[in-house]
């Protein structure tokens, strides 16, 4: 009786989660005559592509903002990756003195929320002139995250130290040490590091909309925020605009997904 | 010898992090000090007008409100979360069969870009030709009546964090061996007994984890509330401070003003933040700072 | 693993990753011609623009010209935070509200300096407008004609209303044909209609009309008919006139009381609603102007008519309104934008705008193109101009007009939305605009 009441809650809980999703997608396909003339939940018919083609038509394409945020985000990640493990591995395996203490700075700026930097950053970015460029999207973010080296500073510190003797026995720099040693090792955790960047950033929306004007530069959440204020009442494009949006990293999640679910628990907590 | 030597490495594979987190985490808050005590307005000069803006903010009562809005929708929010997703997660680690597939599925909404599931959701929310309203069969104003706005909005967010909440209280239920829950069964303990004496004591440092991120987080929502109901909704009901910041700085142009506001939202989070550590490492063994 | 083609790849996705796939707003092509932006919130006047262009480059083949359209909810949010970047177009539309700030700071073109031999064939109200210290700042691009009423002729005859001869009156409800008309005109999804017993305004299929927060097509004309204004002379706002408070009144009893226009949560915040209703056939009456004659006309799948603007009790007062193409003047491209300018306020390109019947244009001698496509798609457009009536309220003016109306327009909100009383909404309004005008 009890996996029978458990299977009953489970199964509300998949169709309170699935059913925005699939209602949305439900009104992306039908044709705005039917949904201006028809109930709102009425099945489409027929299914129509229509409202995807006006998105990728000439003047609201959203070809331009889905390549402009997959190159931000491949660049972010870039440096992340490399930035944070390099810091991850001076923590964790160097001793220096003040490591402690510059430890600590690196996790207090954790505390310091998004829309407090926007600020004095547009302000910077004013000044030097480069508001509305590629690296406005990619500058504060590029150089490693004070979380992807937390995260990574306790996984290296895991590794065992005979590895790292070894490599130095063998007369390996510190850079070869990293490479061949301590990233094959942590494959999971930067696996980990690299999904939580990748959904971090092609989410971003607050620094983006604030450091770019025009179509230029508009990455995809900026984009879909345009597309609501032209299209406000007409639910069938602007629907069709959030399906886009969301399905690319819906994709590769529900590809990824056994690791993804692994990463986001092993992360912050032993 | 090794020490110095690897002062200079360490130093070296700092440079670029130590770099970013200067120029664009340390020094903006600086910054955004001395913004504070100037009028900009994005075009012109930027001129020193000591604290004009600080008097000119605490005058402006649309500032406390929005404050205590956000305080009330962090209240929601968070408890909501925080039990479903504890709830979900008991039932997740049944162990019964497609429990897997299940913890996926709940995990999508937090995958996906809060603005886009705020546009999303403003259609489903709609007064007319809303996807909510037509399965209720009524004409609910959920975004524009002032009293629904908020608790609407706070559900959205809900929504979106439960799976990825359970997800943390899966693993930390997970990591509770089987032997304690047998001991305690063979002592003749309920499975209510068990809950509140044995499991939720164990969960602590996922608890704690939980709430501190979430609490931060909360605070500053701005995408989904900014799609839902721009302008800060009906009355102003749904004007979160993060949106009052942007909206100050970005809109309405004053800088200055915005800069201030941000300033002491900065240093509440950092009150909180200290004040939840002190209050969980009391009552619980985890070390954050190891 | 080697390191070294790792690196190569890294770097040669850095440098891919640096361009935009978009089009630049602002790069010279590579065939050494110039590209000219041009900024408008207009999608009919956008694809006429495409065209007019088209032509233009044809006898400039050096100059370009690419057409940007923002949407109008965030055109104004937009656009000073784009001229403050430096990312503005190098042309862009503005309207009164917003010109005058620009102006003063030195970021438009003296288009009265520059082109002062074209001004003599731009209609004389636009390039009133739109003049301040002594010189005009845009060339006109496009005239808004008066406010009238589009109408579902099968809904008017079916209940046996004549559109052309409705008038309000707050104060005398025997002297207002409108509202027992409009009346007629709702009906509920029984069938019954609003002065009907059991009326459900729960369950409205069709709306009589579109009161709403809508400042050119209703209340600046229904304070206008009904004696009042919204600004003094010397620009402070006056919505506590009791004349102006009366309008509101109304207008507010037509949402909120007779609920024979749709509810202010529909369309407070989406200045479209009211029209795709009445594109869905949802809605028998509604008041607009030449701005949505194209969507109308491309997007009606019924009969439907243009009358004049509803009379008030000081007959039909109309807002007229028009609109400027400015140029930026920080952008480095001044002799192009020029080119383009003399090109928008000459009859042969303005003609385009007109030809397809997207706007009215403001260049005198190009109007005529506009009523001659309406003629022949079967569309009587008199009541857009004189014939409609000739008295005017004045549109919105002053540099700040844009910043007082952020200030009033979520207090109009509410009291379009009936949780506030008007009269206490109107003195709200009023002192927060004018504490912006400051």
């Amino acid at each position: 009786m009890r996996t029978a009441g458990t299977y009953l809650l489970l199964a509300l809980g998949a169709v309170v989660t699935l059913a925005p999703f699939l209602l949305s997608l439900a009104t992306a396909v039908k044709s705005p005559k039917q949904f201006a003339s028809e109930p709102v939940l009425s099945s489409p018919d027929p299914p129509t592509l229509s409202n995807f083609a006006e998105l990728f038509g000439e003047r609201y394409s959203f070809v331009a903002p889905t390549v402009v945020t997959a190159q931000v985000v491949a660049v972010v990640l870039l440096g992340q990756l490399v930035f944070s493990v390099f810091a991850a591995y001076a923590f964790a395996r160097l001793d220096f003195p003040g490591r402690d203490a510059l430890f600590w700075v690196y996790l207090a700026t954790l505390m310091v929320p998004q829309i407090v930097t926007i600020i004095p950053l547009y302000a910077a970015f004013a000044d030097l002139g480069i508001r509305n460029t590629f690296w406005a999207l990619v500058l504060p973010y590029v150089f490693g995250s004070p979380y992807g080296i937390f995260l990574l500073r306790e996984y290296f510190r895991g590794i065992p130290g005979d590895l790292l003797d070894a490599a130095k026995l063998d007369g390996a720099g510190t850079l070869r040490t990293i490479w061949h040693v301590v990233v094959p090792v942590s494959r999971p955790i930067l696996a980990t590091l690299a999904i939580i960047t990748v959904v971090t950033h092609w989410n971003n929306f607050l620094w983006p909309l604030v450091i770019t004007s025009g179509r230029q530069w508009q990455v995809l959440t900026v984009a879909t925020s345009a597309l609501q204020s032209q299209y406000n009442s007409n639910w069938t494009i602007v629907m069709a605009a959030t399906t886009i949006a969301v399905l690319p990293l819906m994709i590769l999640f529900l590809a990824f997904q056994r690791h993804v679910v692994r990463s986001i628990t092993i992360t912050g907590f032993r | 010898m090794t020490r110095r030597r690897d002062t200079r490495t360490a130093y070296l594979l700092l440079a670029p992090s130590l770099f970013g987190i200067s120029a664009f985490l340390v020094l903006p808050i600086l910054v955004v000090a001395v913004l504070a005590m100037q009028r900009w307005d994005l075009i012109g000069p930027r001129t020193f007008v000591g604290f004009d803006n600080v008097v000119a903010v605490a005058a402006d009562g649309r500032f406390a409100r929005s404050l205590l809005i956000t305080a009330v929708f962090v209240a929601i929010v968070i408890p909501a979360q925080t039990v479903l997703g504890l709830v979900a997660a008991l039932l997740l680690n049944r162990g019964l069969r497609g429990s897997a597939a299940f913890r996926v599925l709940y995990v999508l909404p937090w995958i996906c870009a809060p603005l886009a599931l705020g546009v999303l959701w403003s259609w489903v929310l709609a007064p007319t030709d809303g996807a909510l309203n037509a399965l209720l069969g009524r004409r609910v104003e959920w975004l524009a009546d002032p009293v629904l706005a908020l608790p609407s909005v706070a559900a959205v967010t809900v929504w979106t964090n439960v799976g990825y909440v359970a997800l943390f209280f899966s693993a930390g239920l997970r990591a509770i061996p089987d032997t304690v829950h047998e001991a305690a069964m063979l002592d003749g303990a309920s499975p209510g007994q068990r809950f509140w004496r044995i499991t939720l004591p164990l969960l602590r440092p996922t608890t704690f984890f939980v709430l501190v991120t979430q609490i931060i987080a909360t605070f500053q929502v701005f995408d989904s509330v900014y799609a839902l109901t721009p302008d800060g909704g009906p009355q102003g009901v749904t004007d979160v401070v993060a949106g009052r910041i942007y909206y100050e700085a970005f809109e309405q142009r004053a800088v200055g003003q915005a800069a201030v506001m941000a300033l002491v939202l900065f240093v509440l989070l950092v009150a909180v933040t200290l004040v939840q550590q002190r209050w969980f490492a009391r009552r619980t063994t985890y070390d954050l700072s190891a | 693993m080697r390191l070294r083609p790792l690196v190569a790849t890294a770097v040669a996705a850095l440098a891919l990753a640096a361009c935009s796939p978009a089009a630049p707003d602002d790069a010279a092509s590579g065939d050494g011609a110039t590209t000219v932006t041009v900024r408008l919130w207009d999608e009919q006047v956008a694809s006429a623009y495409d065209q007019s262009f088209d032509e233009f480059t044809r006898q400039n083949p050096d100059i370009r010209v690419q057409v940007n359209v923002v949407p109008w909810k965030d055109y104004f949010v937009r656009l000073p935070l784009d001229v403050a970047g430096g990312t503005v177009d190098d042309v862009y539309w503005i309207n009164s509200s917003n010109f005058g700030a620009l102006a003063d700071g030195g970021k438009l073109i003296d288009v009265g300096k520059e082109l002062a031999d074209q001004q003599g064939s731009w209609v004389p109200a636009a390039v009133e407008q739109y003049s301040r210290s002594g010189t005009l700042w845009g060339v006109p691009a496009l005239t808004d004609g008066r406010i009238a009423v589009y109408y579902n002729k099968a809904m008017v005859d079916a209940a046996g209303v004549d559109p052309g001869n409705l008038t309000w009156n707050p104060a005398d409800p025997a002297a207002d044909s409108f509202l027992p008309a409009a009346r007629k005109l709702t009906r509920d999804s029984a069938g019954r209609t609003a002065d009907q017993p059991g009326f459900d305004p729960g369950a409205i299929t069709q709306f009589g009309f579109n009161a709403a927060r809508d400042l050119q097509a209703i209340y600046y004309d229904f304070v206008g008919s009904n004696g009042g204004r919204i600004q003094a002379p010397d620009g402070t706002l006056a919505f506590t006139d009791p004349k102006t408070a009366e309008a509101f009144s109304y207008l507010v009893k037509l949402v909120n009381t007779d609920h024979v226009s749709p509810s202010a949560a529909d369309t407070n915040d989406n200045p479209d609603f009211s029209r795709d209703q009445f594109l869905q056939g949802k809605m028998a009456l509604f008041q607009s102007g030449t701005y949505n004659l194209k969507n109308v006309g491309d997007g009606a799948t019924f009969e439907w008519g243009v009358a004049p603007l509803l009379a008030g009790p000081q007959g039909r007062v109309s807002v007229v309104n028009s609109v400027i193409a400015a140029g930026n003047a920080d952008s480095p491209r001044r002799d192009a934008i020029l080119k383009v300018l003399r090109w928008l306020g000459s009859e042969e390109g303005a003609a385009y705008v007109g030809e397809e019947g997207a706007a009215l244009p403001a260049v005198t001698a190009a109007q005529q193109a506009y009523y001659d496509y309406w003629e022949g798609q079967g569309v009587d457009t008199k009541a857009f101009g004189d014939a409609g009536g000739t008295a005017t309220i004045p549109a919105p003016f002053g540099p700040k007009f844009e910043a007082a109306s952020t200030a009033f327009n979520p207090i109009l909100n509410e009291v379009f939305a009936g949780r506030t009383p008007v009269a206490e909404g109107m003195q709200q309004a009023q002192d927060a605009g004018n504490a912006a005008l400051r």
